[in-house]
């Protein structure tokens, strides 16, 4: 690693002051676990960090009839965790379980996880399944952006470097709904999706009344397979149905083909994992 | 906790389960590894490594690098005049001169106060290059016209092959073929391979595929380098053979080697890639250079990019055999890629291809090749993981076409003592029938028909089981031993032998055993190679077989010894003496007794006549004890994914003595797991420049806990002629057979027969899609597979 | 470059230390404050050789930077532990044969300790994810299991539970 100043801010505001003065050349760090590694590969190399751990506010989690709103600091452990998030929100829970290793776990920040906008962010799919938001703060204020609007390509965010991530915001998924997160990896820990599915399924008078599918390592973003979804809202989810949508779900996606999985194994896995969490989110609506 | 016990001279040391007496400094964090090291002044090592895999070097400019503040040194290969143009070895290509040939050939060496300032200095070094066309494929690499490798005049190298006790095989009969790159060849042959082809009713070829993988130590490799104002050079480094070391530093530098002392600091880890030098050259010049202590830590990203990786390998195999089961012929090329200096084993994979069972004619050819990469070394078992993979593999699918059964045919082709090698060296005893018989009779095996039944239904995967047959020969090399009486009774023991496999408190029992003493009266020390008798690497399995025989004579000597001053003392024959509870008596007279304390003080008073007990052997061997194992995997195989759940995992293996039972169940245990790494996931990856491009511990994937069931042993012993007390060497045998019991698993399980490592679940669900594909079954709806 | 105080707990002692603003948290505990007992195999998170507590959980040392730890209570292995009294997990390694070049041990020890803290009576496969942030490359993971589902048994004994 080569040398650096550091920024120790307590505050939101106290960070923001520090962007403004030295966002084109200063990383934010949360729980380091995107940032160390490129920093000691020398694929980034700013003068400045600013660490985050000293803002309590980002590390708030709070759950309430309305929603979810979690701090962009806190952890995957604490996702993975939360009883509340479990019940309510397993995908997201089953997606922070995933991440790296409990030593992992217990540093890595979802907002880390969603600025660091590698394609197979684990945690984004269930986020954009879940229809979450963005809340960013930045000198002007706070803004809102729709998480599916968040990502712009790999490693590239809305943000600009005066800006920083404060919060998610995801509304509760109404009653009859149910979601799963399902990743295909070589290791059972310590690895990284070679394909990654989010489903949330709502149901109402027996038919599929929204459906959102997300992607991971797919696209240079993490992507909604729109097509898949609309084949199954209005409809009743029946097996048939299920495998359409998994296929459809096949065509959202842009693979490469790279050393953790070539396009053709990544496609396969997209119906399959597709098939296999739209599968348990109908279970888990309880039908 | 120490266990206390009796022993006397027949083998009560010996067969122990005794914990290392190093668990309790290893489990507090208090044993020191070279990086623990503090050191007053110590400046921090790194390396300028080039980009390219091949190239010319036009221009370097360290001017900037020398400027910045905190920069002690910055040398280049102009600064040190004792590098040779033409570098033999791996460890003589320092810094490269003019030509880098691999990704990661150093090029620049910065020593500074701190390493963070180290990394900016190279960062600020300039370097110009040509970049030149590369030999990265080895296929392509062995065609005449390839771009050469090597410098012009550089031997093949094969002294790895000498050191693991491996084969030895007669000149090559081949002529050589103009392909510069072909830097080792070899040919054996027996009978009429066409006749016997001729006469077969099957035929099976398969190409078989091995990447180059890393031995994978957790410690990277580690130095600290020290010079005093004579001129002598302290090296702490993480070794496995500190002799070795010093020869090879020497060598480099050109200095002799009683100007050297290595000290062999706690080895986290060797597997084969700790013993060439490889970072004490560049370090001690460096520290020469400053006049200060330098350490060098390699990254792991270093160590993935630019270590001393195993070769990969190619084996195309063609057997012929008759329907009853009859062997007919074996054809098969082994290919060895080697990187970019000689150094492959070659001779281990020729030879074990056509010697495993009874051919009755084959004709193998072997190569290595040299290619723009890094230059390998040994890792456990060198070459011998990959070619029983084939043949292994091979010998499945035979007994499988002619639906015999295949522990059967392989026991009744097993070669047996006696039988002639493909060098024509006659087997020596060994207990692979032994072993195989072995676990044939192991419930998962013999229950293996129940376990598929449950195949694909109730939401299960595909289920098989699968095993393999591999064994090591063994190693050889001179060592010696010191065994002393101290003057309050205690025994010491001494020798230069590096503990990487916890061989030490195995020597330590072997000396109680021997002399008659306790095992916690005997201590035993590691020493310096200015202080422990000329000893061998800590490899090839041979420890205990060599090491532990030097031991167990010395301590022989120093019995001799002590009942010779015993005897002048009580005015008996030694032939009438015993040692109990550390006193020498006259057997029947209990109450002529002299102390073993009693005997040490005298050979050490001020003025005594009586000379001090110092028991030495210096042996040299040239007998080598082989050692089998077989192994057993029960899966699971997802239809749809490819994912491979291992449920149970046995390793059966004969270790012809266990001395340290214990022990020796470790060593199982972690070789088995690292064969099971090379089986399923891990793989070296080149892209077409030769950059790795799986230079983390991310994407270069070894096993966690969370992906294994316990590994279970069974350990069998067939008595080696010459090992001590029968022992045999047990490091090796262990990482054998897993990729073939994988493969035959899998085929089991799914019909799907895999002959390229590893055996990832892209392989595995693809090669399923497209047998499904050719069956006329699709699998997208599920059916087949019972999983939704 | 001026240094920062870091000032937190660790092994139970206030410490108070001059860091350079990019030194991680191991490698001040290892070149800065003496305890050499976390260990980098990777620097990159992806190997666990470096796990020690920071609030009783387990977490990759080489991946924070020191001052990241201000205010906050770190354990090492050092502090698990000692020679004349280890903890039972310690105890279980050495008597099942654990540790053979040992490198890996401290962050095993600590990822299991921790999971002992949290679940006294973990099931295989629990202990299994426990510990799968920890590579081993020369025991196989069994004698692990076997030691640390026994130490869990002399825990919850010891504590009476």
């Amino acid at each position: 690693m080569r040398r650096f100043e550091l920024a120790l801010p307590r505050s939101v505001d106290d960070c923001l002051k520090t962007l403004a003065k030295r966002g084109a050349d200063a990383k934010v760090v949360a729980g380091g676990t995107d940032l160390l590694p490129q920093l000691k590969n020398g694929l980034l190399r700013p003068a400045f960090v600013v660490d985050l751990s000293g803002v309590v506010l980002l590390r708030r989690l709070g759950v309430n009839r309305q929603g979810l709103r979690v701090g962009a600091a806190v952890t995957a452990r604490e996702i993975e965790l939360d009883p509340r998030i479990q019940k309510d929100y397993p995908a997201l829970a089953e997606s922070g379980a995933l991440v790296g290793s409990i030593q992992i776990r217990n540093l890595a920040t979802v907002g880390g996880n969603l600025c660091n906008a590698a394609p197979s962010a684990d945690m984004a799919p269930p986020l954009l399944a879940l229809e979450a938001e963005a809340v960013i703060a930045g000198p002007q204020g706070k803004r809102r952006v729709p998480l599916v609007d968040f990502f712009q390509g790999v490693r590239r965010t809305v943000l600009a470097p005066d800006e920083l991530l404060v919060e998610l915001v995801v509304p509760a998924p109404k009653a009859r709904s149910g979601g799963n997160y399902l990743r295909h990896t070589p290791r059972r820990e310590l690895d990284i999706a070679v394909v990654g599915v989010a489903s949330q399924l709502t149901l109402s008078n027996g038919v599929c009344a929204k459906a959102r599918i997300a992607l991971a390592a797919v696209a240079p973003t993490p992507v909604r397979a729109t097509a898949a979804e609309q084949a199954l809202e209005g409809q009743p989810v029946t097996p048939e149905q299920i495998e359409r949508a998994a296929e459809l779900a096949v065509g959202a996606a842009q693979p490469i083909s790279d050393q953790r999985g070539s396009a053709e194994f990544r496609r396969h896995l997209v119906r399959v994992l597709t098939r296999r969490t739209l599968t348990t989110a109908l279970a888990r609506a309880g039908h | 906790m120490a266990t206390v016990m009796k022993t006397t001279r027949d083998v009560k040391g010996v067969g122990l389960s005794i914990p290392r007496p190093d668990g309790p400094e290893k489990v507090t964090g208090q044993v020191q590894y070279v990086a623990d090291i503090k050191a007053r002044g110590l400046l921090h090592a790194k390396l300028l490594r080039s980009p390219h895999a091949h190239a010319r070097i036009l221009r370097i400019d360290t001017s900037k690098a020398r400027a910045l503040p905190g920069v002690r040194a910055v040398l280049t290969a102009a600064d040190i005049p004792e590098l040779k143009r033409k570098a033999p070895t791996r460890a003589h290509a320092v810094l490269a001169i003019d030509r880098v040939m691999f990704v990661g050939h150093p090029v620049a060496a910065v020593a500074a106060d701190e390493p963070a300032i180290a990394e900016e200095a190279l960062d600020l070094i300039e370097v110009e290059y040509e970049v030149l066309p590369a030999a990265v494929d080895p296929l392509q690499s062995m065609q005449p016209g390839a771009p050469p490798v090597a410098e012009a005049g550089t031997e093949a190298d094969t002294s790895e092959a000498m050191a693991h006790g491996a084969v030895t095989v007669a000149k090559t009969e081949a002529k050589p073929t103009k392909a510069v790159n072909i830097s080792q060849q070899s040919r054996l042959h027996r009978g009429d391979i066409a006749k016997g082809f001729a006469e077969s009713d099957v035929i099976i070829e398969k190409t078989y595929r091995v990447p180059m993988v890393h031995q994978g130590y957790l410690e990277p490799h580690a130095v600290l380098a020290q010079w005093d104002t004579t001129g002598f050079l302290t090296l702490w480094a993480s070794t496995q053979g500190s002799f070795n070391t010093r020869s090879e530093v020497a060598d480099v530098l050109e200095i002799s080697e009683n100007r050297i002392k290595v000290i062999p600091v706690e080895c986290g880890g060797g597997f084969g890639g700790k013993i060439r030098a490889l970072c004490e050259p560049i370090t001690a010049i460096l520290a020469r250079a400053t006049g200060r202590p330098v350490r060098y830590v390699m990254t792991r990203r270093e160590e993935l990019e630019a270590g001393m990786p195993a070769p990969q390998v190619i084996i195309r195999l063609k057997t012929g055999v008759k329907r009853d089961g009859t062997l007919m012929a074996l054809e098969a090329e082994t290919i060895l890629e080697s990187g970019a200096f000689s150094g492959a084993v070659l001779a281990v994979s020729a030879v074990f291809l056509a010697s495993m069972y009874k051919w009755p004619s084959f004709e193998v050819r072997g190569f290595e090749v040299l290619t723009h990469k890094p230059s390998i070394a040994a890792y456990r078992a060198p070459v011998a993981p990959q070619t029983i993979f084939a043949i292994d593999s091979h010998m499945e699918q035979i007994a499988r076409a002619l639906g015999l059964d295949p522990v059967e045919f392989r026991a009744r082709h097993l070669m047996r003592e006696g039988d002639p090698m493909a060098n024509g060296q006659p087997w020596q005893s060994n207990g692979a029938a032994e072993v195989l018989r072995r676990i044939a009779e192991h419930p998962l095996w013999k229950n293996r028909a129940e376990w598929a039944a449950g195949s694909g239904k109730d939401g299960h995967g595909l289920r098989g089981t699968g095993l393999a047959l591999g064994g090591w020969l063994g190693g050889l090399q001179p060592t010696g031993a010191t065994v002393r009486l101290n003057p309050d009774g205690s025994v010491s023991v001494l020798t230069g032998q590096v503990d990487i496999a916890g061989t030490n408190i195995a020597l330590a029992q072997i000396a109680a055993s021997a002399y008659g003493v306790d095992i916690e009266h005997v201590r035993i020390t590691t020493g310096d190679t200015d202080s422990a008798p000329v000893t061998g690497l800590s490899a090839g399995s041979k420890t205990i077989y060599t090491v532990g025989v030097a031991v167990m004579e010395a301590a022989k000597d120093a019995r001799r010894q002590t009942f010779e001053v015993a005897a002048a003392e009580l005015e008996a024959s030694i032939h009438d003496l015993e040692i109990e509870d550390g006193k020498v008596f006259v057997r029947g007279l209990p109450d002529r007794v002299v102390t073993l304390a009693q005997i040490g003080k005298k050979g050490n008073l001020y003025m005594s006549k009586v000379q001090p007990v110092l028991g030495v052997a210096r042996p040299a061997f040239s007998q080598q004890a082989p050692a089998f194992a077989a192994q057993l995997a029960r899966i699971e195989v997802d239809p749809d994914t490819g994912e491979l759940t291992l449920h149970a995992f046995v390793v059966v293996q004969d270790a012809g003595k266990a001395i340290n039972p214990l022990g020796v169940e470790g060593q199982m245990q972690g070789g088995a797991v690292q064969s099971l790494g090379m089986a399923l996931t891990e793989a070296l990856n080149f892209d077409d420049n030769g950059k790795l491009t799986n230079p983390s511990l991310l994407d270069y994937r070894k096993l966690t806990a969370a992906d294994l069931p316990n590994i279970e042993t069974i350990i069998v012993e067939v008595p080696s002629p010459a090992g001590p007390f029968g022992a045999r060497g047990v490091g090796e045998p262990p990482i054998i057979p897993a990729p073939a019991a994988i493969a035959n698993a899998i085929e089991d399980a799914t019909g799907a027969r895999l002959t390229h490592l590893p055996l990832t679940p892209e392989r595995i669900a693809l090669e399923l899609v497209a047998q499904g594909a050719r069956a006329g079954i699709s699998l997208r709806s599920g059916v087949t597979s019972g999983i939704v | 470059m001026a240094k920062q105080t870091l000032k937190c707990t660790i092994n139970d002692d206030a410490v108070e230390v001059l860091v350079q603003p990019y030194t991680t948290l191991l490698d001040a505990l290892r070149e800065d404050l003496g305890l050499t007992g976390p260990k980098e195999g990777c620097g990159t998170g992806d190997c666990g050789a470096c796990t020690v507590h920071l609030d009783g959980k387990p977490i990759a040392s080489c991946l924070m930077l020191a001052m990241q730890v201000r205010g906050r209570a770190v354990r090492t292995i050092e502090g698990l532990g000692r020679a004349d009294a280890l903890h039972p997990l310690q105890d279980a390694f050495v008597r099942h044969g654990v540790p053979q070049c040992g490198f890996c041990s401290p962050g095993v020890l600590m990822a299991a300790a921790a999971l002992l803290a949290e679940n006294p009576h973990p099931t295989e496969p629990e202990i299994r994810y426990a510990i799968a942030g920890n590579l081993c490359r020369c025991t196989g993971y069994t004698k692990m299991l076997a030691a640390i589902t026994e130490a869990a048994g002399a825990t919850s004994a010891r504590e009476g539970a």
